[in-house]
């Protein structure tokens, strides 16, 4: 039975900005009565794109209105259309699919490795075709994608490589930010991400000039920047408030400190679940290269057991992809044909997030931990 | 904090050499601030920052004002356009009419939505889509028909809307400026099977950043748009986090609209009735004003209002032989206009794929050569509107060269 009591450890907390409400106020303020009178793609969004590729060491960053409609501009900028192909995990977010088939393209679905539930490159090696025209693999929950082997298949392919790094800010692999190992990568700023604001909004990152040009175009309806309302090319409007840029500039300063403090609860939870996984709850493992503190999922195979002795202890988690992509209604009829991902749909079955963000007390990580050890150990049930 | 940031030199008047910007909406922001704050300290206490509460309530409000039966708020009013076309059937390969002269994003919906823009002249009189140029596009894969209703008044609807009877065609409306505007007392976006709203700041409703919304009485229009806008999940969504794992039902995107803007937007729709009126006054000052000057081909409010038509005047836009000429001077005196539009669509570079020709639709053309809008907002004094008028006539009597 779940029983949500204000006593409840939330996994969607709804005061993630309650320390900066006055800084939010005031950026409203500010934006809404600046003689400029310059509400969107301005000086302070121009300013917090700035200060993101001087911290990442990126070559150009340009803001938009999603993560989404950043991976959606990257292969529109990359010309990905009609008869194109791109290879995608199977065990992932909606924008996966949905935005390779909003250009026209064709999404074909790899298996995911079991361990860091990202896209096998083994598999995906064997679903090269000559229509294939990119890679996009996803860092997932906390793991980042074997870039480096995805990295060389898309080289010896010959094919981009669009690395969906919505979720995995301030993760790095061999000293490199998730987000600048693909040709371009992106990352979302919806309010649960690492880097969350308190609005949508997202960059796409890359190290390609032209690529970055086109970015730019598309961005805002095809325009250049410098000659109004003549439209180079089919663009969308894929922009960035300046209201979320003063907010998000105002933030990195602690930001640091909240990855450090994700990333401690996050070691917490590992070091004190490890030993569960001969009683069917695997936890990730604690640090390493390639992590990233954004969503902690355990492996369960009674997961709704867990979800439901958990909410009975007053613990809200998250199943956040119940089914695979290729099974979900809208991306079935352009699955690859005879396609089978069971370690996909394995993860799908067993995975279940765990309350994570910086606010999070050391009270209730430990009560969160208790909980899960109490029904891996079978009492409570 | 708040007075340590808030910047001086605005809302100045009358004031000689101040600059008149081209839109301006400080003053109300300052004023409305008491209510905006209130609505945005119920947006931190909600904790859902986009597809929200505020945005569900701010969807019902519109709803109430508009009559629409469904509002679906999305990020912008291209997305409602691309949400618009798709929820409404548009198939891979069908073509839409669209008038040549408008803002891209009414053709580039189109595209999105996987359609063909196929483009279309506008009227003589006025700066609608042309009933007869619209039956003069018609083919057999001619599935829609997009008016845009620009500036100031409504498309020809009764005439576009007998073309699409003779021919099935489905009618969509690029409602995205015509907030207000109403044809026999029903709204603009609802005389065919569905319209949008901008929300872009210098619209006659805006907020401070973008924002847009869908409306229709058409329960699966709404149904499918709702989906399209948070990644073509099923089932409740708005205001309700744990939605996002949802069944994936259709191929959808993020088109979410945030609360923070909706917080806005909320309080100053209680003022809109009032601007929209404040808007009017300061409309026909520039028309007395302006009309007969000599090179002055048009002012808005001497096109005959048609039968049962509510004008709401969001652009004043005025037609001049020396356009090009009467910006720069405004400029040097130091007043912002906006060319709508320097180029219309079937000539932008975007659509050259199309194959149209200079001189294809040579109305639209003509007006791209003549058009410019002038400052309309409804902070802007009779001081300033009387400061523009005196620049015009000086420029165009000859006063200053």
């Amino acid at each position: 039975m779940t029983v949500t009591t204000e006593r409840a450890i939330p996994f969607f907390p709804p005061d993630l900005f309650d320390t900066d409400r006055e800084a939010l106020l005031a950026a409203l303020y500010e934006v809404g009565t600046d003689p400029e009178q310059k509400f969107i793609l301005g000086r302070r969004t121009a300013r917090f794109e700035d200060a993101l590729r001087t911290s990442l060491g990126a070559d150009h960053v340009v803001a938009c209105s999603s993560g989404t409609s950043a991976l959606t501009l990257v292969l529109a900028a990359m010309d990905i259309g009609p008869g194109d192909e791109v290879i995608v995990p199977a065990f992932g977010c909606a924008p996966l699919a949905s935005t390779v088939l909003a250009r026209g393209a064709t999404p074909v679905f790899a298996d995911t490795d079991p361990v860091t539930l990202t896209m096998d490159p083994d598999h995906a090696e064997r679903l090269v075709t000559d229509r294939t025209r990119a890679l996009m693999p996803a860092h997932m929950f906390s793991v980042m994608a074997d870039m480096p082997r995805l990295r060389d298949l898309a080289t010896r392919a010959g094919v981009r490589l669009v690395e969906d790094s919505a979720l995995a800010q301030g993760g790095t692999l061999r000293g490199r930010p998730a987000g600048l190992w693909g040709d371009a990568g992106v990352y979302s700023f919806v309010q649960v991400k690492v880097f969350g604001m308190p609005g949508e909004g997202g960059v796409a990152l890359s190290g390609d000039a032209e690529l970055a040009d086109r970015l730019r175009m598309l961005r805002n309806h095809g325009q250049d920047g410098r000659h109004r309302f003549l439209h180079h090319r089919i663009g969308h409007n894929s922009r960035f408030d300046e209201v979320m840029a003063a907010f998000q500039l105002h933030r990195m300063a602690g930001l640091e400190e909240r990855v450090a403090r994700r990333t401690a609860i996050c070691s917490y939870y590992s070091s004190h679940l490890a030993d569960l996984a001969g009683r069917g709850v695997v936890a990730p493992p604690v640090g390493g290269d390639g992590r990233f503190p954004y969503v902690y999922t355990l492996l369960c195979e009674d997961r709704d057991g867990l979800r439901d002795h958990l909410a009975a202890s007053g613990v809200d988690t998250h199943v956040y992809y119940p089914r695979v992509l290729p099974e979900q209604p809208a991306f079935a009829p352009y699955a690859n044909r005879g396609g089978e991902w069971p370690r996909a749909r394995d993860a799908a079955r067993r995975n279940i997030s765990l309350p994570l963000y910086p606010h999070l007390t050391d009270e209730r990580v430990e009560h969160v931990v208790a909980a899960v050890r109490a029904f891996a150990h079978g009492r409570n049930r | 904090m708040k007075s340590a940031l808030s910047s001086p030199a605005t809302g100045e008047r009358g004031g000689g050499r101040s600059r008149i910007p081209f839109f301006d909406q400080s003053e109300s922001f300052r004023r409305l601030w008491p209510e905006i704050e209130g609505n945005c300290v119920r947006v931190m206490d909600d904790g859902k920052f986009s597809h929200g509460s505020m945005v569900a309530e701010f969807e019902r409000e519109m709803e109430r004002y508009t009559g629409a039966r469904h509002v679906v708020g999305v990020n912008s009013g291209t997305d409602a356009l691309v949400l618009l076309l798709r929820a409404a059937g548009l198939r891979p390969g069908d073509e839409v009419i669209v008038p040549a002269y408008t803002f891209v994003a009414t053709a580039t919906a189109v595209v999105h939505a996987g359609g063909v823009p196929v483009f279309a002249d506008i009227e003589d009189h006025g700066y609608g889509v042309s009933p007869d140029a619209v039956a003069d596009a018609v083919t057999a894969r001619t599935r829609m028909v997009m008016p845009v209703h620009l500036f100031d008044r409504l498309a020809d609807m009764e005439g576009v809307g007998r073309v699409a009877r003779a021919h099935g065609l489905t009618v969509v409306e690029d409602s995205a400026e015509a907030i207000g505007m109403r044809l026999h007392g029903t709204h603009a976006g609802l005389l065919g099977a569905g319209g949008v709203l901008s929300f872009f700041p210098a619209k006659t409703l805006g907020a401070v950043g973008d924002a847009g919304a869908l409306l229709t009485d058409d329960d699966a229009i709404a149904e499918t748009a709702r989906m399209l806008r948070h990644h073509g999940r099923s089932g409740h969504t708005l205001a309700a986090f744990p939605g996002i794992s949802n069944p994936t039902v259709v191929t959808g995107g993020n088109s979410k609209m945030d609360d923070l803007q909706a917080a806005v937007l909320l309080a100053k729709l209680t003022r809109l009735d009032a601007d929209i009126r404040r808007r009017t006054v300061l409309s026909r000052r520039y028309d007395d004003r302006l009309r007969g000057l000599p090179g002055v081909r048009a002012v808005p409010g001497d096109a005959a209002t048609r039968s049962g038509e509510e004008r709401v005047v969001y652009v004043h836009l005025v037609e001049v032989d020396d356009r090009d000429g009467l910006v720069a001077h405004l400029d040097a005196a130091g007043i912002g206009t906006e060319v709508y539009y320097p180029r219309p669509l079937h000539l932008q570079p975007c659509f050259a794929h199309l194959g149209y020709r200079p001189g294809a639709l040579p109305r639209a053309e003509a007006v791209c050569r003549s058009a410019v809008a002038l400052p309309l907002y409804a902070d802007l004094s009779e001081e300033r509107v009387d400061r523009v008028c005196d620049e015009v006539e000086r420029f165009l009597t000859g006063g200053s060269r």
